[in-house]
């Protein structure tokens, strides 16, 4: 945060085109994906849900299976997985990458904070990333769940009606605060292993792999971490 | 007037047994050549604060620029320029672009006036017409001339150059070396020089006013031409 307020007029104008570029590929170019597994995940959960539940006459407990499991623990998770799988990787690889080739040691040389160039508009990238596919993934998801309950005879007035009778203040502050959290666990470790690399290029593919095995386990722990506080 | 530059007692390479010492006087250019092994790769780290020697001190305007605190001593060498070994060009920015970061970073110049900056470093590099092009684009000729525009974009006072001319024919080493110099002044040339390298053309050494071998060693036997 402070090294976004030392940034200069031209500087922050450098910085949020490398935010925006951060943007477009780690959540512009994953819509289709995040989409596709939300889809599909959601889908499945509600059609098999609402077979079963409908024998005990409990498709009431669809709306608390869809705001709880899916859109409040599922959606952020597996957002996430998906953010840390394409985007941690590339962006830990890619500092890596400057830390080799030097590029980090010249910009410190020419005074240029490496935070504030490299780290600060892929972390707020990641960020803002985060928040978008996440209302992606819970809006297909209520829409699948929607089209798995007509399929089972359910109307789409009631189906609706549920969900939105499950759905409290605090599920959406819960899913806020976690993709907030996810959000930074995906900018900061892969820049933290991207540049905690030395000169040999070897170490590219290992930094690599181990943002995305830490950035995989904080966000597991710190899932849990809301359940447990929640 | 002190030495815009000054190394006390630094120890260089594995084999050395004399610390590294040597003041660079003002309006001076003064090269130190040495094999990859004498340690002469360090004295450029040293000079900005990269890196800290683990004995002795480098002081740049009677400053030792690595113990400063963080932000001071990223501004600090803003007053330096560094043309480092391999050219340290960012591979994904355009030349222009590489050109042109330390001044959207380091200054408070509005874009125009950068631009502006910009367009004038390019056309005294020669570098106009292909300003557009990625360091990978480009030949190792042009990538040096956008380091070297990069590296006095600040008009620093200081000029620390690495291996600036490996590579190159005579010609374009004599056009690099003038460029870094900027001009001359009643003291001398307008910026205070120092390179380090291996070699140096024979035809820059009547530019050069201090030349230096740096023996494995660490001895620093004036360079006999």
């Amino acid at each position: 945060m402070r090294a976004a307020t030392q940034l200069t007029a031209a500087g922050r104008a450098v910085a949020l085109r490398i935010g925006v570029n951060q943007v477009r590929f780690t959540a512009l170019h994953a819509v289709g994906l995040v989409t596709l597994l939300s889809g599909i995940l959601s889908f499945l959960v509600i059609s098999q849900a609402t077979r079963e539940l409908g024998r005990i006459g409990a498709t009431d407990l669809i709306g608390t299976l869809m705001v709880v499991a899916i859109v409040r623990e599922l959606g952020p998770l597996i957002t996430a997985l998906v953010v840390v799988g394409r985007s941690g990787t590339a962006i830990a690889a890619e500092l890596a990458t400057n830390q080799v080739l030097g590029e980090v040691r010249a910009l410190e040389a020419m005074g240029i904070d490496p935070k504030q160039y490299l780290v600060l508009p892929r972390f707020a990238g990641s960020l803002v990333s985060m928040f978008a596919l996440l209302v992606v993934f819970d809006l297909v998801a209520i829409l699948a769940g929607y089209a798995a309950t007509s399929l089972n005879g359910m109307s789409g007035g009631r189906y609706f009606d549920i969900v939105l009778t499950s759905l409290r203040a605090r599920d959406v502050w819960l899913t806020v605060l976690k993709a907030l959290a996810f959000g930074i666990i995906v900018g900061v470790v892969p820049s933290y292993f991207g540049l905690a690399v030395r000169r040999a290029p070897t170490e590219i593919p290992i930094a690599a792999s181990r943002a995305v095995v830490a950035a995989i386990v904080g966000i597991f722990l710190c899932s849990a971490l809301f359940v447990a506080l929640g | 007037m002190t030495a815009p530059l000054r190394f006390d007692h630094v120890p260089l390479g594995r084999h050395a047994s004399h610390p590294f010492s040597l003041e660079i006087p003002a309006h001076h250019t003064v090269a130190v050549l040495g094999d990859e092994d004498s340690g002469l790769g360090l004295l450029g780290s040293y000079a900005l604060g990269l890196d800290r020697p683990v004995a002795g001190r480098a002081l740049a305007f009677d400053t030792d620029v690595a113990s400063l605190p963080g932000p001071e001593r990223l501004a600090f060498r803003r007053r330096i320029g560094y043309l480092p070994a391999g050219d340290g060009l960012l591979q994904n920015l355009s030349l222009r672009d590489n050109v042109a970061l330390p001044l959207r970073f380091g200054s408070g110049a509005s874009p125009k006036e950068i631009e502006g900056r910009v367009n004038v470093m390019l056309t005294a590099v020669r570098l106009a017409n292909v300003g557009a092009l990625r360091p990978a684009q480009a030949n190792e000729e042009e990538r040096r001339r956008a380091a070297l525009a990069r590296a006095i974009a600040f008009d620093p006072a200081l000029l620390v150059l690495e291996q600036p001319f490996d590579g190159l024919t005579a010609r374009v080493a004599s056009e690099l070396l003038e460029l870094a110099r900027g001009g001359e002044s009643a003291e001398g040339a307008r910026r205070t020089i120092f390179i380090t390298g291996q070699e140096i053309p024979p035809l820059l050494l009547r530019r050069v006013e201090q030349v230096y071998r740096l023996t494995r060693a660490g001895l620093l036997e004036p360079e006999t031409v």
